[in-house]
């Protein structure tokens, strides 16, 4: 019988459709043809990208927006929101509306055209989650911005256009609804039970151990209790906190690593897996918080969304987080070669 | 034909597009090269070699941004100017590799003026 599990954060419901058991072999990855040719992104071609807001990697000296980068953030040329003006809020009857203000900015995780966060060393993973605070804290000196998303699509399905690993950042004038929601199921949580609902999340997964994927000391990968995609994970620290941009450079190496290990056993799982990558972290002017943890979801994309999640807001999931994260905890990322459990995967190959 | 005529390549799939923009950009003093689709662009790019490319996106095909990315590697410094119906290939990083993006109107002043000022570069 399928089973109906709640979100303890947000309350959100999903169907974990028990008897089906997906394992990673059961599901067909579309593997995309690499469309080739010139590539914005590259070390090279700066003069296609806006002027850089910030790079790392380059010798002393070396002029801004030349090659020579291990890293480079730019603003989005073509920008959902733009930087400038102020929001002018106001009411149209019972309609609220302001100008689209809010900065758009694309980071360029790597020179290296064909790396993926599954294939690029931990030293790379820890300079794109320092770029994530840099930028962070620089955008948060403006008192127009209330939110800041950091958010990666991998693969076209997932909504990636361009396979040059990137990620995206867009500050908001407003908090987005998804993060109040999270805001105000953690506060009430809190409220209860004067613990935070997060540490209270990892204290259990730590004591039930079936659904951690892996783990370090600060940080840990866990398949949430009521998952919305198959394999979805989240990473979070161990330690409380509510704002990603405080946190330190050894925290960071410790996150790169984990995080590292993450990527490669869900690309051993499934290989090229289309994904989406959400920071999710505390408001900016809202920093320090008792009852909320900073926390990045991954959410592998192997599902449709059709007209039942739309309208309900449910999800309906075929592998059980338990079972993922055994999947996912028992791959050797270090042997070569497709795991013997994934022998049967069906895969399309277009050419 | 005067050689100092600068060569426009327009690649679209809609013969009411070659025969407006045809019309249009020879009156601008252009000599104009058409493409119904993006395999015939890629080709015809190596024969003329055009000081500017007009290109369409949502083609049958390869699509613009895959032709983009070749004339691109071929030529980087020859101008493209995606004129698409579509403002959404905006959100495609591809479409950075491309000198302008004018989103498809009757009213071809933007388009004019972008061509002109490529063409000055």
């Amino acid at each position: 019988m399928p089973e109906l599990r709640r979100d303890p954060v947000i309350g959100r419901w999903v169907i974990i459709s028990k008897e089906r058991g997906k394992r990673p072999s059961d599901f067909v990855i579309v593997q995309e043809r690499v469309r080739g040719g010139y590539c914005p992104l590259c070390p090279g071609n700066e003069h296609s990208t806006p002027p850089e807001v910030l790079a790392y990697g380059r010798k002393e000296g070396a002029p801004p927006n030349s090659p020579g980068w291990s890293l480079r953030v730019v603003p989005n040329k073509y920008p959902a929101l733009t930087p400038n003006g102020n929001l002018d809020r106001r009411k149209e009857g019972i309609y609220d509306k302001l100008n689209g203000v809010g900065a758009h900015e694309v980071i360029i995780e790597t020179p290296k055209h064909e790396e993926t966060l599954a294939t690029m060393p931990v030293e790379q993973i820890e300079l794109i989650f320092r770029s994530y605070r840099d930028r962070m804290k620089a955008l948060s000196e403006d008192d127009r911005f209330q939110f800041i998303i950091i958010f990666k699509n991998f693969g076209r399905a997932a909504g990636a256009s361009l396979e040059h690993s990137h990620s995206q950042l867009i500050a908001l004038p407003i908090v987005p609804l998804t993060i109040k929601q999270e805001l105000s199921g953690s506060m009430r949580y809190f409220e209860l039970n004067e613990r935070c609902i997060f540490c209270d999340i990892i204290r259990q997964e730590r004591s039930q151990n079936i659904r951690i994927v892996c783990e370090n000391d600060e940080f840990i990968t866990l398949s949430p209790f009521a998952p919305r995609s198959p394999f979805e994970m989240w990473c979070l620290p161990k330690y409380h906190s509510s704002s990603y941009p405080e946190i330190s450079d050894t925290q960071i190496k410790s996150l790169a690593t984990l995080f590292s290990e993450t990527m490669r056993r869900l690309d051993k799982a499934l290989p090229k897996v289309p994904y989406n990558i959400m920071l999710h972290t505390s408001p900016i002017r809202e920093q320090n918080l008792e009852y909320y943890h900073w926390h990045l979801e991954i959410l592998p994309k192997l599902t449709m969304i059709a007209g039942f999640e739309w309208g309900t807001g449910f999800y309906i999931n075929p592998t059980p987080p338990e079972e993922s994260a055994r999947f996912l905890r028992e791959i050797d990322i270090h042997k070569q070669g497709t795991p013997d459990s994934l022998l049967s995967r069906k895969e399309k190959l277009i050419s | 034909m005067s050689d100092s005529k600068k060569k426009l390549l327009v690649v679209d799939d809609e013969e009411s597009i070659h025969l407006l923009y045809k019309e249009e950009f020879e009156d601008e003093g252009y000599e104009v090269y058409s493409a119904m689709s993006g395999e015939e662009a890629l080709k015809l790019f190596d024969e003329i070699k055009p000081d500017l490319v007009v290109l369409d996106i949502n083609m049958p095909g390869i699509d613009g941004i895959e032709v983009l990315r070749q004339l691109k590697q071929k030529s980087p410094s020859t101008p493209v100017i995606i004129s698409s119906a579509y403002p959404e290939y905006k959100q495609d990083l591809a479409s950075w590799a491309s000198d302008d993006y004018i989103v498809k109107s009757f009213d071809l002043t933007d388009l004019k003026e972008s061509i002109k000022r490529h063409l000055k570069k």
